[in-house]
């Protein structure tokens, strides 16, 4: 067991590198963008002292070093700044946030699940059927619709024309639907293909000839030998859906009004609140490295092969 | 089992019933703008600015037609040698933690705005004060540094709203940082969901005219088209700023009723006049003459705008209409002759933001065709809005775009923001006039404009000095832009104010 928790504590201290790669990044590319903060927050008509002395508030007029100095040192205290578009701090305004993109990566991520894995089983065991093709045909059409396009057309059906579910916003528990299946479009068909694949793998090999020899039932053998061999390669994609989750999160937030973290970060990015750029940024990739390593983690329990430290 | 059912329909009709009577009580108004802030001291956004107007008032204020009238100061004079400005407060007025609106809370807040611990964008117009007396209670007295005959209607701006100076303390605010806004208006701040909502309550001890509805909500919903979808599934009763494309459908829905709100925003191409070539006026004359702009509004801004007729928009003070440039692309050809120059061999380089304004990037495409027409060849680029403003600000030796769509819409409805345009001192890397337009005569006329006391004179200073801009030709004259709004057929009482804001605090159902 303590091999394992060395083997947990070499891997935060990835996350943690990681991390810093990422926030100096970060701090840079911000930079690197063209557009004054200061004018953009002061608006066009401002005066150009207003402006200065915005800058000043911001810190923006101190050197480069100085302004990473300040941001490093408070990243290391867990302080991510003042955002400057609202004179909140970063923390509270992310932490407003977090839950509704959290909860909607979480939902989308079952619904993809809850449908993709029986849809990709069910194709794999018929290959070759007409229920094969009506697999294959639906993950098609979920990896190359745009999330916009199907967002639209959920709610012209779901919110116009039946007047069931809410277009948008965040009020009651029927709000999420429509997000979330928008969101899990682009993850049911993935997660269907890759759990075709390699449970087609799968059902070649010899043991589950001998399963199915010995007379489990094909229900038993599908289930039980073939899906859970097939499950590795299909968790490490989960994985990384969450990652896609996330970052398909900012347009569907967007198109559906959720008060999440996509939506703060284009609005961020666009009124140049490089505090609150920096802190959501952070943020998404401390996200994606926990879920990661907790896939990693996940991988000893479903194949007795893998064994860490 | 009949009376069972009977008791279940009873119970369904009850709860259909109940559910009207509540959702009659609130209005729910879709807006595309998540606020920055609820400090009205903080502002830049126009529709945050429609949000605070709900629950902060500014002691003046305009009526529908842009002029300056009576809000929380029933009447102001100017003394003679226009450096003080004396307001009558309305009296009996309570901000809405019960305590008194008097001269001295007036007089807290001008001082807070002046002040350079608060960031106060739109501070530019207010440092003209000097100092401010409380006279009595009821009368306050402004003393200038030199005479300011905009500063009536800079005081208009919501920027002015007045703030409980008691509330500052309280409710999570500071000095510095209003988040629970506590003003005179007609209605109270509840609550806000950052990215969802803000609640406003009804004020029941409003000084005015009490408004029909309990509760308004605003719900932030920044896709133009999930606001109509939210208008067109009956859960908000009215948006700003519809799908432009979609104003037609909308207009023939006998659901919905569309209100093209009026602006003072003008849409131009300012054409950098430091350029060769568009150095010559004759060239810039070509080029207003070469775009269809009724064509455009027609085709690609589905009529939501009106063509320019004057350097500025009808509902500024100083506005008169001087002419037109209509479309003759024989003409264009003609004064590029006469100038002596030959477009085939010049590639004008034209930018524009998208989304900023009604259709700007579609409408600069079709710009760049026409100056095509005339034999230009032009190459079209666009940005997001930080990079642009970024682009279009550099200083001339530096700056790259010869032509570049640009929205401008005075805070106030006074010609001196407008004006900024064409002063010389205004150009980048000092201001915003992004034409780089310096024409001393213009530049005298402002000057005097800009201290002249006498209403009349002052108007027809701004009146002489837009003949001769619009001469002069500095932007392609474009069009003013409306403010498209859609709402519920079955409501009335909503209108727009000439500053892109919707005007619905007394809506209430037509029956």
């Amino acid at each position: 067991m303590s091999g394992f928790l060395g083997y947990l504590l070499q891997r935060l201290i990835g996350v943690m590198v990681t991390i810093l790669f990422v926030a100096i990044t970060i701090f840079l590319m911000v930079r690197i963008l063209p557009g004054d903060p200061a004018r953009v927050i002061a608006g066009v008509l401002a005066s150009d002292q207003d402006v200065a002395r915005i800058r000043t508030q911001l810190g923006l007029d101190q050197p480069l070093w100085t302004q990473a100095g300040i941001f490093l040192n408070d990243l290391a205290h867990g302080d991510l700044g003042t955002s400057a578009r609202t004179s909140d701090p970063v923390t509270q305004e992310i932490l407003a946030r977090l839950p509704y993109t959290a909860l909607l990566a979480v939902v989308s991520l079952a619904v993809a699940i809850a449908v993709g894995l029986p849809l990709g089983a069910l194709a794999a065991a018929r290959a070759g059927s007409l229920a094969d093709l009506a697999v294959s045909a639906l993950v098609l059409f979920g990896i190359s619709m745009p999330v916009y396009w199907l967002g639209l057309m959920l709610i012209i059906l779901f919110s116009i024309q039946l007047r069931w579910l809410p277009a948008a916003g965040a009020s009651g528990p029927l709000s999420i639907i429509l997000p979330a299946v928008t969101l899990a479009a682009f993850s049911v068909a993935f997660i269907a293909r890759i759990t075709r694949s390699s449970m087609l793998e799968v059902l070649r090999q010899d043991y589950v000839r001998t399963a199915r020899a010995k007379g489990t039932p094909a229900r038993g053998v599908l289930w039980r030998h073939a899906l859970r061999n097939a499950l590795p390669p299909i968790v490490t994609i989960i994985g990384l859906q969450f990652g896609e989750l996330l970052g398909g999160a900012i347009l569907t937030e967007t198109v559906f009004g959720w008060p999440g973290m996509g939506r703060l970060l284009v609005d961020s990015i666009f009124s140049r609140d490089y505090p609150m750029v920096q802190g959501l940024v952070i943020v998404f990739a401390l996200m994606f490295a926990l879920v990661n390593l907790a896939v990693d983690l996940l991988y000893e329990r479903i194949d007795p092969r893998v064994r860490y430290g | 089992m009949r009376r069972r059912s009977l008791t279940a329909f009873v119970a369904v009709v009850f709860v259909l019933f109940a559910g009207t009577a509540l959702a009659q009580q609130t209005f729910r108004i879709a807006i595309g703008v998540d606020p920055d802030s609820l400090d009205p001291a903080q502002g830049t956004t126009t529709t945050v600015d429609n949000v605070l107007d709900y629950m902060v008032q500014p002691l003046v204020t305009i009526d529908g037609t842009g002029k300056l009238v009576p809000d929380l100061a029933t009447s102001w004079s100017t003394s003679a040698d226009g450096k003080t400005l004396t307001f009558d407060l309305r009296q009996g007025v309570t901000f809405q933690d019960g305590t008194a609106f008097d001269a001295s809370a007036v007089k807290w807040n001008l001082e807070r705005l002046l002040d350079p611990k608060v960031r106060v964008p739109r501070r530019g117009q207010l440092t003209v004060i000097d100092s401010i007396d409380v006279v009595d209670a009821n009368t306050v007295r402004l003393n200038l540094k030199q005479p300011s005959p905009a500063l009536v209607g800079a005081l208009s701006q919501t920027t002015v709203g007045m703030l409980s100076p008691a509330s500052v303390d309280k409710d999570g605010n500071s000095y510095e940082n209003i988040v629970h806004p506590v003003g005179t208006g007609p209605y109270t701040y509840t609550s806000r969901q950052k990215g969802t909502n803000v609640v406003v309550s009804r004020n029941d001890a409003y000084w005015g005219d009490k408004p029909y509805y309990d509760k308004v909500v605003f719900q932030v919903v920044p896709e133009a088209t999930t606001r109509e979808s939210l208008l067109l599934a009956g859960q908000v009763d009215l948006i700003i700023l519809p799908p432009t494309s979609d104003l037609p459908a909308l207009q023939n829905n006998p659901r919905v009723k569309v209100l093209f709100g009026p602006s003072d925003r003008t849409i131009f191409i300012a054409i950098n006049t430091s350029k060769k070539v568009l150095d010559n006026k004759l060239v810039r004359e070509a080029l207003n003459y070469a775009v269809d702009k009724q064509a455009i509004i027609k085709g690609v801004l589905f009529g939501a705008a009106e063509p320019m007729d004057a350097p500025m928009a009808p509902s500024l003070f100083g506005y008169k209409k001087i002419g037109a440039y209509p479309y003759d692309p024989e003409k264009a050809k003609q004064l590029l002759k006469q100038a002596g120059v030959d477009p085939s061999q010049i590639t004008l380089h034209m930018i524009s933001p998208t989304g900023r304004y009604v259709q700007d990037f579609p409408a600069a495409q079709a710009i760049a065709n026409y100056i095509r027409d005339i034999g230009f060849k032009v190459d079209v680029r666009t940005m997001d809005w930080p990079t642009y403003v970024g682009t279009i600000t550099k200083p001339q030796a530096e700056n790259t775009t010869e032509l570049h769509l640009l929205g401008w819409a005075p805070s106030f409805m006074d010609a001196s923001q407008q004006m900024q345009q064409f002063d010389c001192g205004q150009s980048p890397p000092n201001g915003l006039a992004t034409s780089f337009y310096c024409n001393q005569d213009v530049q005298k006329l402002l000057d005097q404009a800009s201290s002249e006391v006498d209403v009349q004179k002052r108007e027809q200073l701004y009146q002489q000095a837009s003949q001769i801009i619009w001469n002069d030709a500095p932007w392609i004259f474009l069009w003013v832009q409306s403010f498209p709004m859609a709402y519920q057929a079955n409501l009335t009482g909503i209108s727009g104010l000439p500053n892109e804001k919707f005007y619905a605090l007394y809506a209430h159902p037509a029956n």
